[in-house]
């Protein structure tokens, strides 16, 4: 008896999987859809949460406010755990149910999906803001709202130039790139930043992180051998604040630590606490410590529901304004009177110039031949646990 | 109702399916295959190729873990190793799919062999610690031989072309994934009646006497990683080509853990536990989700514990699973088939 209920039981939850999972798909008219994929269980959720709150606070306001040209926004969203075939997945449901427009998240699924969204023709927009997704030619559809990877890494060459001059040190300066070994950590480094260091006569020489550390005093010490005064990361807060407190220990306080924008948010600060402090960071998304009209909207939104944005942290406006900058393209798309498909979205979002964030990034501008956003960011420091601006936006032309 | 089943001839008693109930349900098997992707919708068919190749690498797996009783946690290395030697032919030499797959897999099958010296002197756990050296060393092959691989960046494959058209939506693919899945469940089903797949069993249940009754074991125990690899190696290559961009990312440790959990779920040592596995690893994780997704705008309140428990109800699931029926999906679908078979006087 026990085990004719457990067959039972077994044949009605098969017959429920087949149910569930065969909802029907999405209408032509009614709202509309742009799907979107969060971490917020996997290894990167402790920033993919505020991002993905920044995404849906966005979506909220926007229809509280009357929604697109009287149409509402439906954010058709899901966690992905970082787990590329559930991103691939989620992908293709999403599609299928009608989203015109997606947004991903990291580096894993961006790369993974972009020959797909080509062939849908659905524009996309994530937080991975490697150099090659800005080139049409390799990703006719993403779109990069965050300043490349590569363009962070020449600023702050550039900058260390100068402050290397500045500090009277003679002789080339030199630097070294402690990255994630992964795709991400490699790719400011390979797609032009070697080459870049070389013609601007700096010594610089890269460093692996390997996965899992809980100690970065070898690397460190190789570092201190190979006498670099500038200490470069492209990783992410946790292994960047552990790699500040194992410099601190070593003793290396006249080396200066630069974050690019996935180490340089308030986690980080929270994490090395001291070591911190004195710690470079290229922020393409102002903090909310930084007066900026644009941080107004998301702050006044939050203070309704009785959070604030500090408490969210940059990561939460970074969401936001992506997503800004997406539905602004649907916006005009509508406004202009074109259906409302993929190829229309990114054919608008090329015509996009000087888009103003309201100072939380520099003025957005695409073109069919170029899809990186932004070219010019800030550099924050850190100064008594807080993220204060070190200088004005600069691009590398500058 | 049967009372037993009579052959008058070998032909029969030799036969793959050989009641006439079985041959029915592998023909409506097939014919359900053969409709799917004309009724099936794009998200469908994504699992469905999912599933696809998931069973041609469990298959792989189960031969040498299931069959062979050597444990493998090199999985994901061996499918790493045959993505990357397809991708590359058809990246950088444009090498035809048809060609790149069968020269990935036999490459795939020499780094499996390679790797299975180890299991002359290792048995058990010991020899899951050696593949698992084979995971870390493709691994940091992959990642640091950049001028092949392109090391951590993700390396591009073009789409297959089959008679002048692109494979490249999820309803072409199908049909390779199909011939694939197809070969790989034919061949295996019929390696366990030859003298080789015996004497993978033989070893299995007990090396020693194999090796007392005249196999050799370490000469088979190779053979079982080398079969085992090829088919892994298929589909590696088949992800790397379906996928059209791969990363190293995508064949880590986790994927081996996946793998040995998918046979072990599905019935070690079957084949259609391979494939019960393959479909319910991927699909509880979807239905999990499309569940998650409707309750959250029911209970909004549910939607921020939602990520942490979705993980929690996939390893509750699983561990349900293994209680009601620890030989896993495959005895449970042979205890269904017995229990219609008397029913209903099932005494």
């Amino acid at each position: 008896m026990v085990r004719r209920w457990t067959l039972m039981s077994v044949l009605v939850g098969l017959l429920l999987v087949a149910g569930v999972a065969c909802r029907p798909g999405g209408q032509a008219e009614g709202p509309i859809k742009i799907g979107a994929i969060f971490d917020l269980s996997g290894p990167t959720s402790d920033v993919g949460l505020p991002y993905s709150e920044g995404i849906r606070g966005f979506v909220e306001w926007l229809n509280a406010n009357g929604g697109l040209n009287g149409r509402q926004v439906e954010l058709v969203w899901q966690d992905y755990a970082y787990e590329v075939p559930r991103a691939e997945q989620l992908y293709t449901q999403f599609v299928q149910e009608g989203v015109v427009a997606f947004m991903g998240w990291g580096t894993g699924d961006t790369e993974a999906l972009r020959s797909r969204i080509a062939d849908d023709k659905i524009p996309f927009m994530s937080a991975s803001y490697s150099h090659v997704l800005g080139n049409p030619e390799e990703a006719p559809y993403n779109f990069l709202v965050g300043t490349s990877y590569s363009d962070q890494f020449f600023i702050v060459l550039k900058w260390i130039l100068e402050d290397w001059q500045a500090k009277g040190g003679t002789g080339a300066p030199k630097v070294a790139f402690m990255h994630h070994p992964s795709p991400f950590g490699l790719s400011p480094w390979e797609q032009g930043g070697k080459d870049f260091a070389a013609q601007n006569g700096i010594e610089a020489q890269a460093f692996e992180m390997p996965r899992g550390a809980t100690d970065f005093t070898p690397e460190l010490s190789r570092i201190q051998e190979f006498g670099a005064k500038y200490v470069v990361f492209q990783t992410v807060s946790s292994p960047a604040s552990l790699a500040l407190k194992n410099a601190k220990s070593l003793g290396m306080t006249d080396v200066t630590f630069i974050c690019l924008n996935w180490c340089a948010d308030e986690i980080l600060v929270e994490l090395a606490g001291d070591a911190a402090e004195g710690t470079v960071g290229a922020m393409p998304f102002t903090p909310p410590t930084v007066e900026a009209e644009g941080l107004k909207a998301p702050a006044e939104f939050l203070a309704s529901k009785g959070e604030s944005l500090e408490a969210k942290g940059l990561h939460y406006s970074q969401g936001w304004w992506t997503m800004a900058v997406m539905v602004e393209g649907v916006r005009r798309t509508l406004e202009a009177g074109k259906a409302l498909n993929g190829e229309n979205i990114k054919a608008t979002l090329e015509e996009m110039r000087n888009y103003d964030t309201g100072g939380v990034t520099a003025p957005i501008t695409f073109t069919p031949e170029d899809h990186r956003g932004s070219k010019a960011m800030r550099l924050f420091v850190v100064r008594n646990g807080m993220w204060e601006p070190l200088t004005d936006f600069r691009s590398v032309e500058q | 109702m049967e009372s037993g089943i009579f052959f008058t001839d070998y032909r029969a008693d030799m036969a793959l399916r050989r009641k006439p109930t079985q041959q029915v349900r592998l023909g409506l098997f097939v014919a359900f295959l053969l409709i799917f992707p004309f009724v099936a919708s794009p998200y469908w068919l994504t699992l469905a190729n999912q599933i696809g190749i998931a069973t041609i690498g469990a298959i792989g797996l189960n031969i040498l873990v299931g069959y062979t009783g050597q444990i493998s946690l090199g999985q994901g290395a061996f499918m790493a190793v045959g993505a990357y030697t397809s991708g590359i032919l058809a990246a950088r030499l444009g090498v035809p799919f048809w060609l790149s797959i069968p020269i990935a897999c036999l490459v795939t099958a020499a780094v499996g062999v390679v790797f299975g010296l180890p299991s002359l002197r290792l048995k058990g756990l010991y020899l899951a610690m050696a593949t698992l050296a084979a995971q870390e060393i493709v691994e940091w092959v992959i990642t640091h031989w950049t001028s092949l691989t392109g090391g951590t960046e993700a390396l591009v494959v073009p789409a297959p072309t089959l008679l002048g058209a692109r494979v490249n939506t999820d309803f072409r693919f199908y049909w390779i994934i199909l011939v694939a899945a197809g070969f790989t469940a034919l061949f295996t089903a019929n390696l366990f009646r030859s003298r080789v797949g015996r004497a993978f069993v033989a070893i299995r249940d007990q090396d020693i006497a194999a090796e007392v009754i005249g196999v050799n074991v370490f000469f088979y125990k190779l053979l079982a990683f080398a079969t085992s690899s090829f088919f892994v190696g298929l589909a590696g290559a088949l992800t790397a080509h379906y996928r059209t961009i791969i990363s190293w990312e995508r064949f880590t440790i986790e994927v081996s853990i996946l793998y040995l959990a998918m046979i072990i779920i599905g019935g070690l040592g079957t084949i259609n536990g391979s494939f019960f596995g393959a479909a319910f690893m991927t699909l509880l994780p979807a239905f999990i989700n499309n569940v998650g997704r409707a309750l959250r705008d029911v209970a909004p309140l549910v939607a921020t514990l939602l990520p942490a428990v979705q993980q929690g109800v996939f390893g509750a699931v699983l561990i349900f699973f293994l209680i009601v029926e620890p030989e896993g999906l495959a005895k449970l679908w042979r205890n269904i088939k017995d229990y219609f078979y008397v029913w209903p006087f099932s005494y």
